[in-house]
């Protein structure tokens, strides 16, 4: 059976820095009450015209050069700020590339498009339409927030991460276990940018103007997405035949150290088999998984033959977790 | 103390960093430094150690620690 197997990592962050202290004036917060609530000390923004096409195009680039590749067979591109409303991101990513004329898509499951984007992908290496398939997570959520918001402007930072997948065997090092995917469409308010779709549109009305801004119920989507990657990280483990005891990494949604704190507590995880970037880059929505990956690898929180855990969670709702067996880093 | 607050006391001050000195039946729950994710992260501990679901509405930092109690309470755990 064939099955997929990371072989490339990369990752690509904006150069600009942004600490609580600068946000905590125009917020009316202090820095102290945003690391709290949190976990949060600073984040990434991308200058003034930079895209999200521009951070994904890095990304790709890298991990196409650890996977010691000059191509791929298929691009998808997980995100919710795409360059534009149309069309997709990903083909002027892939032409970016020199890839131009590969399947290239978009994937739109908010913070858990990476794991959207990687069952995806490895559909597509599955069903036999290409060996090889770069897939992306790249978000530049500043884009889309209402600046004095603080819910959402004190969580959020713009950055892209991405692996290549390859054809290999179940087992091999580096491969992809069994996903598991869901979505609850009952609770699509709960995150939502409301204008800017069609459903705004053809009412024919202007949009109040936060209404284009991307908007957090913060309390309930908390406790969803505990509840959900709880559910969601369980369910992937009984399909992998993995006990929780054997796993030797969690690498979940970076959406707040507290989330993260919360699900070890609900999957009996000790806290250092937890891995955490969310201090240094915020919340980067479908970019929070490859981020969290390349700063554990390169810190050395990831060693060869590891066990890892993925569980993702975000609007929709949506939520995707599988496992994976960390490769040795000369092979990718 | 009843039952049901020595439980409350027990899981605020171990596993929410609540100081046992601080702890009281009046007291709000705000001045225990509890914040509103605090009291959904109190409503996913309490699912398990009560097996009563607790809404995020139902509880905000402006309420004591008695009126905490008393929610667990009517939703059918002996106090």
């Amino acid at each position: 059976m064939t099955t997929a197997v990371v072989a490339g990592l990369g990752s690509w962050l904006p150069p600009r820095v942004v600490s609580n202290d600068d946000l905590s004036r125009r917020l009316g917060t202090s820095a102290e009450w945003i690391e709290a609530r949190t976990g949060i000390r600073h984040r990434r923004v991308v200058e003034p015209g930079m895209s999200t096409a521009d951070l994904a195009a890095q990304a790709g680039q890298r991990a196409l050069k650890s996977a010691g590749m000059d191509g791929a067979g298929a691009l998808v591109l997980a995100t919710t700020t795409p360059d534009y409303l149309c069309p997709a991101t990903g083909p002027e990513v892939a032409s970016r590339l020199g890839l131009t004329g590969i399947p290239a898509m978009d994937v739109g499951a908010v913070c858990t498009g990476f794991v959207y984007a990687l069952a995806t992908g490895a559909g597509l290496i599955g069903i036999g339409l290409a060996d090889r398939v770069l897939v992306i997570g790249a978000d530049t959520f500043t884009t889309i927030l209402d600046p004095h918001d603080r819910t959402t402007t004190a969580i959020f930072g713009d950055g892209a991460g991405a692996v290549v997948l390859r054809a290999g065997e179940p087992g091999e090092p580096g491969a992809l276990g069994p996903f598991d995917l869901g979505s609850d469409g009952e609770l699509a308010e709960l995150i939502q940018i409301p204008a800017g779709g069609s459903r705004q549109r053809s009412t024919g009305v202007p949009a109040a103007p936060a209404d284009h801004y991307f908007q957090m119920q913060g309390k309930p989507v908390f406790k969803q997405a505990v509840v959900r990657m709880t559910g969601s990280a369980r369910a992937a483990l009984d399909r992998a035949g993995w006990r929780t005891g054997e796993v030797d990494r969690f690498v979940g949604h970076q959406a707040n150290a507290r989330i993260l704190a919360a699900l070890a507590e609900q999957l009996g995880l000790p806290a250092d088999r937890i891995v955490r970037n969310i201090d240094s880059v915020g919340n980067t929505a479908a970019a929070s998984i490859p981020l969290a990956l390349a700063d554990a690898a390169g810190s050395g929180q990831l060693r060869p033959g590891h066990k890892v855990l993925l569980s993702a969670f975000g609007g929709g709702l949506t939520w995707g977790s599988t496992t994976l067996l960390w490769p040795d880093p000369s092979t990718i | 103390m009843n039952d049901l607050l020595s439980r409350v006391a027990v899981l605020l001050t171990t596993r929410f960093g609540v100081p046992k000195e601080e702890f009281g039946a009046d007291v709000t729950l705000a001045d225990l430094d509890l914040d509103s994710l605090s009291l959904v992260e109190f409503g996913l501990v309490a699912e398990k150690e009560f097996g009563v679901q607790i809404g995020e509405d139902e509880i905000s930092p402006k309420d004591t620690v008695e009126d905490l109690v008393r929610l667990i309470a009517d939703k059918g755990v002996a106090a």
